[in-house]
């Protein structure tokens, strides 16, 4: 190729005419990854999945497992490897940083962080750093939950607290080493932190983090704290006091301050937050895990609302909706329910009226889904917390990866890992690796570089 | 012209066949008027989060340089780019933006001359500083300087690649020819005067106004240091409580009324001021109401041994996972007990069968647990601590040998008991903080014992009536002529117990979901969950457990009651949420069946009480006037302890510091 050697000035009145011949479209994303960051747009190597240990079932600890799912892999649908971490330590969400290089396992019982080098070789992470002050150095959060990444950044939000064990909590900021940057508390009645109340609530409850950086918005919900999200299910719900003790709110928060804009009525535990993708769709759902409620978080005329779009399921069965997930297109939005192992597929074209097109029964219970960038390959893990998992249901395998194919509007199941038989332990969340994001096997992307190696 | 921009467009494109995409299809905000209005500056902080890393850089003059002399008294943009560079959200994006950061900057001088922008290379072997001054001519003439560096070779570059974190891959066409183009996340960097950096920019976030906001809010006296999210101060509201009823004893989450759907929320901040008290004086002065202080043989209390026994008690390491300390299970501001469970949760979240008991006035008793099984404050430490359910702790050792080798307990115990951390002395010293718990002098000791007539209400003097007579309480909650502990510290079986052992649940029952959402659960839907690595269960059978003898099943500890009135939910098993249910439970004479089962050892003192409304509720407010007059101090003291968190210095086998075996 010709060497291009511009000035400056030359660069920029070419650029600002290139600016106005590219029209603006939408990125897509495997399933809810952070829009900073590098995206497989082709067919995933692997799924690294979180996966908390189980006493008396193999060494008992929590382990990231790398399953490969390339087709052209002769260890199609096999794990191939997995790495212990020591401990069992209520092993939950993870995400990558921005550069995609290393993947934040984070755990909600010892607050501990794990930090897996993925880059190096894609299909054998490494432990690389573990953070096990995360209480101190916040200031006493608890639970770090979600670990969404910002540039050079991670963004955690947390469950609970060193106090009372219960759902009062922050956003905490880290670097990609991970050194700590700043707590930023959720605001509560006592202090709002600037933020205005618009309903009766305000509980300072946290649980997912996201940002809609075009509109410098990020957005945070609300769960329980410590002592509900380790507590026996059963138990739970017996006890008039716990089941007080869940949150009722979502934030909507000014990214770049950092500081908390709106406080939201969203009863009954909202979860996981998904943005549409689309450069015009200013809106992002959640799903409210006792309630049984789709929720539209959307700005309208430049203020922010949210309203109930759609009931998931019989609430009276409380059927749990837990993991979600948007479509590249912004068109379907995929509800999992735990209770009753059922994945819901409802269409979202508009997005104050959500309908339910399609369901499927995965397993005795289901919690994450993952779908790559196409839509056309979902994965299903079933393990929500230790101790509210099942211990077994009529399919006979509580404990599962299942790979699926979309296609025509219908799953079709391509191969399924039973993790209690393979003695892994309860899988939860899914991430997906590739040699392409690390330009490993450059030369022929139709090989999977695992056979290289 | 034409033929540019299409080259502009063609070589992103190229870079997606690797199955890659970098959201370079979507124009970046940096190129167009940002669609919202940025904070203003100084409206916010910038957190300072790590040293900018130094190295050695060459200027576009060949002058040999280091950032760190180019960062010096400035605020300094860094952006790393290369000059062939033209992904149309890549380098050209940064350039753009610096170079308006530059025009709008070099108008206002006061900003302009204390800001820096730096673009460097990261392709030396191409961007020679010849090349970096071609590119960078025209930009001299501003105020606002802007330099264009590179660095000697790879050698050099590499390391400051790597302390900015910026990954780059060079990019090959199928024969495996460098085509010139490098992949790379863009980053900006804002580096303050301190050379800490303060911000990070990617794509999503290049904008020249949100950086010059950033700029000012770093060169404001008043916002240039980036604390963080200022505390709220209480202390000043705090000092003035005065009032007999503790006004701190409230979970900060408190969630009353939570069940009518116009429930308004009143959370509190986890920002809380403490205030240490005098618990040496609070532990060895006779307050009203309650015996001379006394302690087992062989125990002098001192001030040091309490403040141990506070900071043990704190202690979160004190568990196997570093999880659990005392404190999380007897909340000081929950009573010392726990308002929001109505039994127990320990180590990895498994299941206790028993409700916390508040730990205030407990070094009055003699028996310890709700089964008795205990009779020593001493001794009883040991049984959380080492229990399945509650702390974990593999063996006394264990934990002894963990507690040696955490740096912040370094000569505490030495100080405090002449010994390093044993089995005595541990349990010397969480008993030691315990023995410090001492809150008399309520309003009804005001009234009972001082003749106070105004100290409380005419229904609560009703309410005592009830208490000593009609009711029968004090056959087992028992008042002396000096002092009254409310409790016998004997054993009984009131039905309580009985009744959970008995209970078949019901095929549906109502549950509240969120505030004034009840639905009615079908019960079987949550049969078949949570069984693994639990041990719950129903049934309590009580003193049985300790004696095996089966005329004290159910039979559990006569508690005390002051402070009753902070430490719900009630019973041994938290089953009664209120005062109000507790008194309603014995005025019907506890539960002497269930179906068809008899409850045979119910305790003769239990019989239906035929209490009127008025009179229950003047027995209420009776036990409402049992709140000692500290519980406030107290609680403030408790906020001032320090919690005990994992520190890197900490034993672990991460760290450095580990346990040897």
């Amino acid at each position: 190729m010709k060497k291009l050697i511009s000035t400056l000035y030359g660069m920029l009145m070419s650029a600002f005419l290139a600016v106005a011949l590219v029209p603006t479209q939408a990125f897509s994303d495997e399933t809810c990854m952070s829009p900073y960051m590098a995206k497989i747009v082709g067919q995933e190597d692997y799924v690294y999945v979180w996966t908390l240990g189980q006493v008396g079932v193999g060494d008992e600890q929590d382990k990231l497992v790398t399953i490969s799912v390339n087709p052209n892999s002769p260890y199609y649908g096999q794990v191939i490897g997995h790495i212990s971490v020591g401990g069992r330590n209520e092993a939950h969400h993870s995400g990558f940083t921005d550069d995609r290089h290393y993947l934040w396992a984070a755990t909600l019982d010892t607050s501990k962080i794990f930090i897996f080098d993925v880059h190096t070789n894609p299909n054998k992470p490494k432990l690389h750093k573990v953070i096990t002050d995360f209480v101190k150095a916040s200031g006493g959060i608890v639970g770090p939950h979600t670990t969404y990444a910002l540039p050079g950044r991670m963004m955690i939000s947390g469950l609970s607290n060193n106090q009372d064990f219960g759902g009062r909590t922050a956003l905490v900021e880290y670097t990609n080493d991970g050194t700590y940057v700043a707590t930023y508390h959720m605001p509560h009645d006592e202090n709002l932190y600037g933020a205005t109340k618009t309903g009766q609530i305000a509980d300072g409850y946290g649980y997912d983090v996201r940002a809609l950086p075009r509109r410098n918005v990020m957005i945070t919900s609300s769960f329980t704290g410590w002592n509900n999200y380790m507590m026996n299910l059963g138990k739970l719900m017996g006890d008039s006091e716990a089941m007080k003790r869940f949150g009722n709110t979502v934030v909507v928060w000014d990214l770049h301050s950092r500081k908390p804009k709106k406080v939201f009525d969203v009863p009954g535990a909202p979860l996981e937050i998904r943005c549409a993708w689309g450069s015009q769709n200013n809106y992002c759902f959640t799903t409210t895990a006792l309630t049984s409620q789709i929720w539209l978080i959307y700005e309208k005329d430049g203020e922010w609302n949210t309203e109930s779009v759609a009931t998931i399921g019989d609430p009276a069965k409380i059927p749990l909706p837990v993991d979600i997930s948007i479509t590249a297109d912004d068109k379907h939005l995929w509800v999992n329910t735990w209770n009753d192992g059922m994945t819901r597929v409802f269409d979202i074209s508009n997005p104050h009226n959500a309908k339910e097109v399609y369901t499927h029964k995965i397993g005795d219970q289901v919690n994450m889904l993952s779908q790559s960038w196409d839509g056309k390959r979902v994965y299903f893990t079933s393990s929500l917390l230790a101790n509210w998992d099942k211990a077994d249901g009529p399919e006979k395998m509580p404990q599962f990866f299942k790979a699926y194919h979309y296609k025509d509007g219908k799953l079709e199941q391509q191969f399924a890992i039973d993790f209690l038989k393979e003695k892994l332990g309860l899988p939860h969340q899914m991430r997906f690796g590739a040699y392409s994001l690390y330009a490993k096997s450059p030369k022929d992307g139709a090989k999977v570089a695992e056979l290289s190696k | 012209m034409l033929r540019r921009v299409l080259l502009l467009l063609v070589i992103p494109l190229a870079v997606t066949a690797q199955e890659v995409t970098y959201d370079n299809s979507v124009l970046a905000p940096g190129w167009t008027s940002l669609t919202f209005t940025p904070p203003s500056p100084s409206s916010y902080t910038l957190a300072s989060f790590t040293p900018a890393k130094d190295g050695d850089v060459i200027n576009q003059l060949e002058e040999a340089t280091s950032l760190h002399d180019l960062y010096d008294d400035k605020v300094t943009l860094l952006n790393f780019m290369y000059t062939t560079c033209t992904d149309i959200n890549g380098c050209p994006l940064a350039t753009a933006v610096f170079h308006k950061i530059q025009q709008k900057l070099s108008k206002d001088p006061e900003i302009g001359k204390k800001v820096r922008l730096l673009s460097l290379s990261f392709d030396p072997k191409n961007d020679t500083p010849d090349i970096m001054k071609l590119y960078g001519a025209g930009t001299e003439k501003h105020l606002v300087d802007w330099q264009f560096i590179t660095t000697k070779n790879a050698d050099v570059l590499d390391p400051i690649l790597d302390g900015y974190q910026q990954r780059i891959i060079k990019e090959y066409d199928d024969e495996g020819n460098y085509i010139g183009s490098i992949s790379h996340i863009l980053r900006v960097f804002l580096i303050d005067e301190e050379k800490q950096v303060r911000n990070i920019y990617s794509v999503s976030f290049l904008h020249a106004d949100l950086i010059i906001n950033d700029i000012k809010t770093l060169l404001d006296p008043n916002t240039k240091n980036g604390t963080l999210v200022a505390a709220a101060d209480t202390s000043s509201k705090l000092d003035a409580v005065k009032s007999q009823t503790s006004k701190l004893s409230k979970p900060g989450d408190n969630k009353d009324g939570y069940y009518d759907s116009d429930y308004e929320s009143a959370s509190k901040s986890l920002h809380r001021a403490g205030k240490p008290a005098d618990l040496y004086t609070m532990a060895t002065t006779k307050q009203l109401g309650l015996p001379e202080p006394k302690f087992p043989e062989g125990t002098e209390l001192t001030p040091k041994k309490i403040e141990l026994g506070r900071k043990l008690f704190f202690d979160r390491r004190l568990s196997h996972t570093d999880t659990i300390s005392c404190a999380i299970c007897h909340v000081p501001e929950m009573g010392f007990a726990h308002n929001e469970l109505a039994t127990a949760v320990g180590t990895e979240g498994r299941s206790v069968p028993r409700n916390a008991p508040t730990v205030v006035n407990a070094g009055f008793l003699s028996r310890f647990f709700h089964d008795a099984r205990e009779n020593s404050l001493e001794d009883q430490v040991w049984g959380p601590l080492l229990a399945h359910n509650e702390m974990a702790n593999p063996s006394p050792g264990y934990l002894l040998n963990k507690i040696r080798a955490i740096p912040d307990y370094d000569g505490l115990f030495e100080d405090a008991y002449g010994v390093g951390p044993n089995m005595d002395s541990l349990s010397r010293a969480l008993a030691a903080y315990q023995y410090a718990l001492v809150s008399g002098n309520s309003p009804f000791d005001k009234w009972y014992y001082n003749g106070e007539s105004n100290a409380i209400s005419k229904s609560a003097k009703r309410g005592f009536e009830i208490f000593s007579g009609k009711g029968n309480c004090m056959a087992c909650h028992l008042v002396n002529e000096e002092y009254a502990l409310f409790t016998d510290e004997k054993l009984h079986n009131t039905g309580i117990g009985f009744k959970s052992s008995m209970y078949v649940e019901p095929p549906r029952k109502k549950v509240v979901l969120a505030p004034g959402i009840e639905v009615d659960v079908d019960t079987s839907v949550y049969a078949n969950d949570s069984a693994f690595r639990d041990e719950i269960m129903p049934n309590d059978l009580g003193l049985y457990l300790i004696t095996q003898d089966p005329n004290d099943r159910w039979k559990i500890r006569t508690p005390q009651l002051r402070n009753v009135e902070l430490s719900g939910p009630y019973m041994h098993n938290g089953q009664l949420s209120t005062l109000k249910e507790v008194v309603e439970f014995y005025n019907q004479g506890g539960v002497t069946e269930v179906g068809k089962m008899k409850n045979e050892t119910i305790s003769p003192l239990i019989f239906p009480l035929n209490l009127t409304e008025n009179e229950v509720n003047d027995l209420v407010e009776f036990l409402k006037t049992l709140t000692g007059s500290n519980m406030d101090t107290l609680v403030l003291d408790a906020f001032a302890a320090p919690v005990g968190d994992v520190s890197l210095k900490d034993p672990n086998w991460f760290h450095d510091n580990k346990l040897k075996y």
